[in-house]
């Protein structure tokens, strides 16, 4: 996207490179986090979408979740050390993200062991059975509530990155 | 060390570092990931009995040949009883429900969930928000108490 010009270019330029850069990191979170909602809630809404593509969808999120964490990980290390602090911000947000990362990972791992259509049509017999079953299913409710918990706690920067980019497309507009 | 520090490691993380980054990272979390799921391999050789409750009824084992028309095959016989071991089935048909989300009445389940999750967000941002109002009266109060001679008028 940008040359290495600017990069090497001196303060000024440099300074706002980074900020543009560090803006479009901010715009790729929102929106990626914003598909991950929606995702999850046509996953959840099984009735709704059939099974085939609860399926394929599930492998999706899992596939998402892996990369969601990935971009979060800095955050996650950052957390964990400052977890001794007594007084740390962050430790209702890494508890419930603890408990979401182990619900979510077994809903997704579950879900691929009791697959009936998209692992059968790759060729793969997965392990079904009662214990996988109820496990996806109890994963699956216990993440249905952690994961508007896990977005409500982080509204003030949703509102806040929100309305900045509407502001951006609206300006971008009226230019 | 914070300006420059940072400044520097948002330049490393974002030129020729990034993808060595994105990846070591990657390989932490798929390591993390695995343990969660290896957790939960565990429980079910170690506990499996603490969780399964009257879902028996749905799964079946039956030998080679026997299968019920209609029934899923879950596994076919080439598990721990080799190729002529039992085969994994679920009783009734299957459907694929390709068709469903065209389906007005299914809407329903969609709204179910997205009702749940919109109640949640409300309920904790509702917390959140009279929690900092509640802060930020105590801070005032405790402001007010420490400085008692600043509305006193100057002799």
């Amino acid at each position: 996207m940008n040359g290495p010009s600017l990069t090497s270019a001196a303060g000024p330029v440099s300074g706002l490179a980074r900020r543009r850069r560090i803006a479009a990191r901010t715009r790729l979170d929102f929106w990626f986090d914003l598909v991950l909602l929606l995702g999850f809630t046509l996953a959840y809404s099984y009735g709704f979408t059939g099974i085939a593509i609860h399926e394929w969808l599930g492998i999706g999120l899992g596939l998402a979740l892996l990369i969601h964490l990935t971009l979060h990980w800095d955050w996650v290390i950052r957390t964990t050390r400052r977890l001794l602090n007594p007084r740390g911000p962050d430790k209702v947000i890494w508890i419930v993200n603890l408990a979401l990362l182990f619900g979510m990972t077994l809903c997704v791992a579950s879900g691929i062991l009791i697959s009936r259509v998209a692992l059968p049509y790759l060729g793969i017999y997965p392990l079904a059975g009662p214990f996988w079953t109820r496990l996806h299913d109890l994963t699956a409710e216990v993440t249905l509530g952690l994961v508007p918990v896990h977005v409500a706690l982080r509204w003030r920067w949703l509102v806040q990155v929100g309305r900045r980019l509407l502001t951006w497309r609206s300006a971008g507009r009226g230019r | 060390m914070a300006g420059p520090g940072r400044a520097q490691a948002a330049d490393l993380a974002f030129g020729g570092a990034g993808p060595v980054k994105f990846l070591r990272h990657l390989g932490a979390v798929t390591l993390v990931v695995a343990v969660v799921v290896v957790l939960g391999l565990a429980w079910n050789h170690f506990g499996a009995s603490t969780l399964v409750g009257g879902l028996q009824a749905s799964f079946k084992q039956v030998p080679p040949g026997a299968r019920p028309p209609g029934a899923v095959v879950l596994r076919p016989g080439a598990g721990g009883g080799g190729p002529h071991g039992p085969v994994v089935i679920r009783n009734g048909p299957m459907n694929l429900g390709l068709g469903s989300m065209l389906d007005p009445v299914n809407l329903a389940v969609l709204r179910h969930t997205v009702v749940i999750e919109a109640v949640v967000i409300a309920i904790v941002v509702m917390i959140d928000v009279s929690r900092r109002l509640w802060r930020e009266e105590r801070r005032a109060r405790q402001l007010a108490l420490s400085r008692p001679d600043d509305d006193e008028p100057d002799q």
